[in-house]
Order: C-alpha cells, then structure tokens, then sequence
C-alpha cells in the first residue's frame, strides 16, 4: 500500500512538472529562451520544480480548508451568534454527515485512476487503500488542527474522529451501493438530493436554538468504530476493485483535459433518443434549406429547446418574485422602478447571457456541419448564405423562448413597482428586449460562420472566437455604466441590429466559403 | 492453454448482438476476427474484457490452474484510438509502467532495448505523450501490452491507421508474442488478416465460425471468406 501511494504520488509530481514546463515554454519570451524537449529529461530542472510543485499543492490544500472552515464559521455566525463556537461544531458535523454519503473518493471516476489501474495495472486494492488511507489522515489532521484553533478546546477531537470513521463507512456504504444498483451513490439523485436537502435542514436547527450536543456526538462516534472496523475489514475482503475501476473509469470518462471538454460538449449537444422519429407532418410542403433546416431542427429539438425553457422558466420565477415583493415592501418596489426606468443598459448583458446561441451553433457544428463540411458544395456562397438566412430564424425563434417572457414581464413590474410618468416605455421596453434577442441570435451564428472555432471532436480551437466572445462580453458589461431613455437605447439598439443583420449577410456571402470549414 | 467461450449471448435492449456462442480459441495462435460494419466485434471484445455485462453464457481460461474465469490480468486490450498520460515523456511511462509491474515480468529488459522493440529512436523518448504522434501512441500501447505479457490479448483494429513500416514492424511484435498467448486481432482488412493471422474468424449472424483454410490457395481462401461474410445478406 505504501507503494502505491509512493508512486501514485511520483507520477502525480511527474504530470505536475510536465505540464508547467509545458505551459512555461509556451509563454512568449521563453518559448525561445528555455530548451526543447531536453528539459523534460533534466534532473537539476526536474528537482527544483518538484520542490515547488510540492509547496505549491500543500498551499493549496490549506487554502481549501481553510476557507471550508470560514465558510462553517460564517453559516454558525448567522445561524448562532450567541454561540458560535457550538454552532462551529454543529454545522462541522452535519456537513461531515453529508460528506459520508456524498463525498466519495474511492469510487469516483479520474484521468489519475484510468491511468493508474487501467494503463499502469496498479495493484487496484492496495490504490484504493492508499487513497483512502491518505485522504481521511489528512483529513484528520487538517481538521484537528484548524478546529482546535477556532473552538480551542480538545472535544474538536470527537468530532474528527467521527469525520474519518465516517469516511471508511461511507466509501463501504458506497461500493455496496455501486456493486447493487451499478451506479455510484453521488449519481443516484433521489438518495443524494434527500440526503443534502435533510443535512441542509438540520444545518439550520441553532436557528431554532437546538445545538446537537457534544455527548450526543461523542456517543455516536463511539457506534461509529466497530462500525469502521467492520467497513475496513469488508473493504479488504472486496476482490473485484480492478473491474469496478475499469468500468467507472472507461476511456471516454477518463479522457485528458482537453479531450474531455470535448467530450461534455459532445455530450451536451448529441442528438437525444426521443428525437430520432421526427414528425412527418412537420415536413410536408418544405423543400431546399427549409427542409434540411426544419429536419435540423425537429430531430436535435430536445437539445435545441431544453436550455431555451429552462431560461424562461428561471425568467418566470424571477419575474414571479420580483412582483411579489414588490406588492409586499415598498422599498423593493421603488429599487425595481428606479432600475428599470434608468438602467435598461443592465438588460444588454442580461440578455447576452439568456441567448442560448453558444450551445446552438454547437449543435449544428457536432451534428450536422461536421459532416457536412467535407462536402464542397456546402460550402459555395450561395449555399452558406441560404443555410445561415434559415438558421438565423431558427435560433431567433429558440431565443425567444426566454426573451417573450422578460419582454413581457419587465412592463407588468414596471407597472406593479409604480409605473412610469412616460406611457411609452411600457411599449419601448419589450420592444428592447426582443430587439436584443435578435442581435445576439444573429451574433452568435456571424460569429460561428466567420471562425468555425471546433474541430471534429469539438474541442475549440480558435483564439480568436474566444476573444469576440469575451469582447462581447466587455463591451456587454461596460454599457451597464450607461444611463439613457429607453426610448432613446432602443432605437439605437434597433438601428444597430438592423446594420448587424445586413453586414452579417455580406460578411458571411463574402468571407464564410473560406472561413467555415473544418480545423 | 484455451479461451473458451461458452453461451455468449449479449443484447442491446430489443437488438441482440450475439447469441449463444460456443467457441476455442488455443494457444500460440493468432486468430484474425473478421465482420462486417456493426457486426458486433467490439461487443464481442467488450464481453471478454468485462466492460459490458454478458446477458448468457460465460468466458473462461482453461491453463495448468484448470478451468476458471479470466482474472483481470489474464487479459490485454489494445484498442484503435490509445489513450496515454499526455503529460509524461515516452521514458517516464514505460518507466514507471516497469516499476509498478516489475513483479509480474519476467525477464525484464532495459528501457532501451524495449524502446528498441518498436522502433521509437532516442530523441524521441524524451518527448512527451501528447507530442507523439497516433502511430506513436500505438506503439507505447502496443508495447506495455507486450511487456505485461497477459494470457489473452485482444486487438480491435490496432493497426489500421499506421503506416506501412509501422505496421509491418508491429506485425513482428505480434507474432513474437504469439507463443505461450491468446491473441485475437479485430480488422476489416482481409489481406492483413491473412497475412498476420493464423486462423480466420468470423463474426456473421451473431455467430462465430471459423473459416478453414484446407488446401485452398489464398485468392480461394479468401473468395471463401467473402462469400461467407456475404451470407448475412442471403438471411
């Protein structure tokens, strides 16, 4: 076992060297100053950086738990300010309650468990004792030390002790669970969501002055050993640890960073079963780039509609809210009338962040361009502009989902927070905001066309996209400082929009055939 | 030895893959698995592997400790696209993959005469992972998988996208590793299979059948093939 964790963590210093002289030799200056590859080789090098990395990942830890004990100590303050101390513990216990259900290390899929089992063939039960071994004794330490120094006195001591008896319960807890439903317990919803809901609950009891007693925990720590040494024992009699990490840590989960980024999107954007059969009804009549576009859009309608209604449905709570506090205090009332009389600008960024465009043009890329792309005639001038006049309705309309409900919420807030001497907003507003969700749907596909940013697994590979995003972003955030009429914003959104829409079709006739392609 | 597989029958919710299998597969041959697009070779290869549970039947090792199902060491598998720590140079794997597994090889060589084995030069050791390039990646993968010498090796279409020096220096590999192993090497390219293999499988009908070459010459014995693989089609 104390092989194991020796090498585990000398290929994990090894990674860590590597990829900071990786990332080092990229910088600008001393791509050129630093040596090739020999430096991956290099001893003197290799020692100094190892030294650093060690300080630097010990740092890191500490940093962590520490602000995991500020983040306690802030909720026991709220909760109990009279007592904080015993709230201290309190909360310590029941999110370390959380943690035996919730927070498992041994079984949770890692690039560092692919590697180490399945690649290196690493003893996988003596892997799964190191890591179990080194997590919860550091754990205890940690925990003991910081605890001590925030309650100063030595019971911290039951509670930690509870905390890495739980943890062996929990990681044998989880295995049975995985060995009977096939699924790690963080995955099974219903148990996890029960478990954080209830932990939360009880969290908050000092509010209500109930405190779970030192004893109390001091007796279920004293359960809790025979309990772990059982966990442990049965732990050590489980053989098929190699085959447990072998299916939790296939290759596609295990992917390296890059590659697994890919692999979310991937994810995120595939078409969904219940898409597959699409409606024939649907297609009746179409022909050209409508068809092809409205067979686009009816088999990815899941992925394309989910974020959409998801957006408006947060919109909707939000908007239900706000009314309702704005019926109920007055001075809420005023906040949301004076913002949204005199900083309408706010909405730019707003709706900048409502437009599902991103995961959109994804879509299309993954499931359709992709292909199609290898095909010449796709991308002939024509053809591109036609296809990108038909999206651009199709994520117009997307967008709106989300859009229709701010657009016709913010007016009924305007009105509920006390209105406005200038009748015309009720109509400029709207107006406003669905302006604003064409200029982003147009947007987002301009900008796809132009830097066709994936490649065939769609990992993003182009620095500019990511830079007009960003910019997007900036100047988005940088007119939320703007105060003007909402007339006025409107009609200088309107005209701009009406510009964009007519530059982004020149722009895409002229500039896509060469742009839009595979990377 | 003997790899012998026993009722295999796997299916995919209404779609069944594989039915009731009853194969042997011996040692010190290479066995070329042939199938046509979505015949179910990788399914197949998964079901020994353990990656997907078998709905029927069972896989079993048949050595001098008897009868007894594949432990996970008894079994290898190379697949088409590797996946390598990217951030290790050449050397520090294989290093630390002899490290960690120097108890259950025999007859360990030096890292060079390993690197050696498949041709990777010096320069090249020293880079990392992520800088090989796919045909490099191969080799390591094909290469630890040498080196832990497992019973059973299986091959789903390791060689396709090499190049041709690559591919043949591969092929040396392979058949030095033939004695005293199980190797099953998946592809879609007859004349590979029939060069590098000892004997011909296929996968058609959710059946495997083996294809015996008799006294045919090899533009018989493959017209034998097809016409077997085609067969599917006369269902």
């Amino acid at each position: 076992m104390i092989n194991s964790l020796k090498m585990s963590f000398k290929i994990d210093i090894t990674y860590a060297i590597n990829s900071f002289i990786y990332n080092i030799k990229r910088l600008p200056i001393l791509k050129d100053l630093l040596p090739g590859d020999s430096l991956y080789k290099s001893k003197r090098a290799k020692s100094f950086i190892s030294i650093l990395a060690l300080i630097l990942s010990t740092l890191r830890l500490l940093v962590f738990k520490i602000l995991y004990f500020y983040i306690i100590y802030v909720i026991a303050s709220y909760l109990a300010p009279k007592n904080i101390l015993l709230a201290v513990l309190h909360v310590y216990f029941i999110f370390t309650i959380i943690g035996i259900f919730i927070n498992n290390k041994v079984l949770t899929t890692s690039t560092k468990k692919y590697f180490s089992i399945c690649l290196f063939n690493m003893n996988a039960k003596n892997y799964m004792k190191s890591l179990l071994w080194s997590e919860s004794l550091i754990n205890l330490v940690t925990h003991t030390i910081i605890l001590y120094l925030i309650v100063k006195d030595p019971i911290v001591l039951i509670y930690t002790v509870f905390g890495f008896l739980g943890r062996i319960f929990g990681e044998r807890l989880n295995i049975a669970h995985y060995n009977k439903y096939k699924i790690i317990l963080t995955y099974n919803y219903p148990i996890y969501w029960t478990v954080v809901i209830l932990g939360l609950l009880l969290v908050f009891l000092p509010k209500v002055n109930i405190i779970i007693p030192t004893s109390l925990v001091a007796i279920i720590m004293l359960i809790m050993v025979p309990i772990a040494i059982i966990s442990y024992r049965s732990l050590n009699k489980i053989d098929n640890y190699k085959l447990m990490y072998k299916r939790l840590n296939t290759k596609i989960t295990a992917m390296n960073s890059e590659q697994s980024k890919a692999y979310n999107r991937q994810m995120a954007v595939e078409m969904k079963e219940k898409d597959k059969v699409i409606d024939e009804r649907k297609l009746k009549g179409k022909k050209g780039y409508d068809l092809f576009n409205t067979i686009f859009f009816e088999r990815h309608k899941e992925i394309l509609l989910r974020s959409a209604k998801y957006f408006a449905m947060i919109a909707l709570i939000v908007i239900v809210v706000l009314a309702y506090l704005t019926a109920t205090n007055q001075s809420i009332a005023t906040t949301i009338n004076h913002f949204l009389s005199h900083n309408i600008a706010w909405f730019v960024i707003i709706m900048y962040f409502v437009n599902r465009g991103a995961i959109i043009t994804q879509a299309m890329f993954f499931n359709c361009d992709h292909s199609m792309l290898t095909f010449n005639f796709y991308r002939s001038p024509k053809v591109i502009l036609n296809v990108f006049k038909t999206r651009v309705l199709t994520v117009t309309k997307v967008n709106l989902i989300p859009a229709i409900i701010i657009a016709l919420g913010l007016p009924v807030l305007l009105y509920l927070s006390g209105g406005t001497t200038n009748i015309v907003n009720y109509i400029t507003m709207p107006i406003f905001i669905l302006v604003l969700c064409v200029f982003f749907s147009v947007h987002y596909l301009v900008i796809y066309y132009l830097f066709q940013p994936y490649d065939q697994s769609m990992a993003m590979k182009s620095v500019p996209y990511s830079l007009i995003s960003l910019g997007t972003y900036l100047v988005a955030y940088y007119l939320t400082d703007f105060s003007m009429s909402t007339l006025s914003f409107t009609i200088i959104a309107i005209i701009v929009t009406f510009i964009y829409i007519i530059l982004a079709l020149l722009l895409v006739y002229k500039q896509a055939p060469k742009t839009f392609k595979i990377r | 030895m003997e790899l012998q597989i026993k009722r295999l029958t796997k299916s995919f919710g209404e779609k069944e893959v594989l039915k009731d299998i009853n194969f042997t597969f011996e040692e010190g041959k290479i066995y070329g698995l042939i199938g046509r697009n979505g015949a179910g070779k990788t399914t197949f290869f998964n079901c020994i592997n353990e990656d997907v549970e078998i709905d029927d039947g069972e896989v079993l090792l048949k050595d001098e400790y008897g009868e007894h199902k594949l432990s996970t060491d008894d079994i290898g598998y190379v697949i088409s696209t590797p996946t390598v720590p990217e951030f290790l140079t050449g050397k520090e794997f294989l290093t630390f993959f002899l490290e960690i597994n120097k108890e259950r090889i025999t007859d360990q060589k030096t890292i060079d005469e390993y690197f050696d084995l498949v041709k990777i030069n010096k320069e090249d050791q020293d880079k990392l992972l992520r800088d090989y390039s796919h045909g490099m990646k191969n080799k390591m993968q094909l290469l630890i998988n040498f080196i832990a010498s497992p019973k059973v090796l299986l091959l789903d279409e390791p060689l396709t996208s090499l190049d041709i020096v690559v591919q043949e220096e591969m092929k040396e590999v392979l058949r030095n590793m033939r004695k005293d192993h199980i190797l099953i090497f998946s592809t879609h390219i007859l004349e590979l299979a029939l060069d590098l293999c000892d004997e011909i499988v296929i996968l058609n009908n959710k059946q495997l059948e083996l294809i015996e070459k008799q006294n045919l010459n090899t533009k018989k014995y493959k017209n034998k093939i097809i016409a077997c693989l085609k067969d599917e089609n006369n269902d």
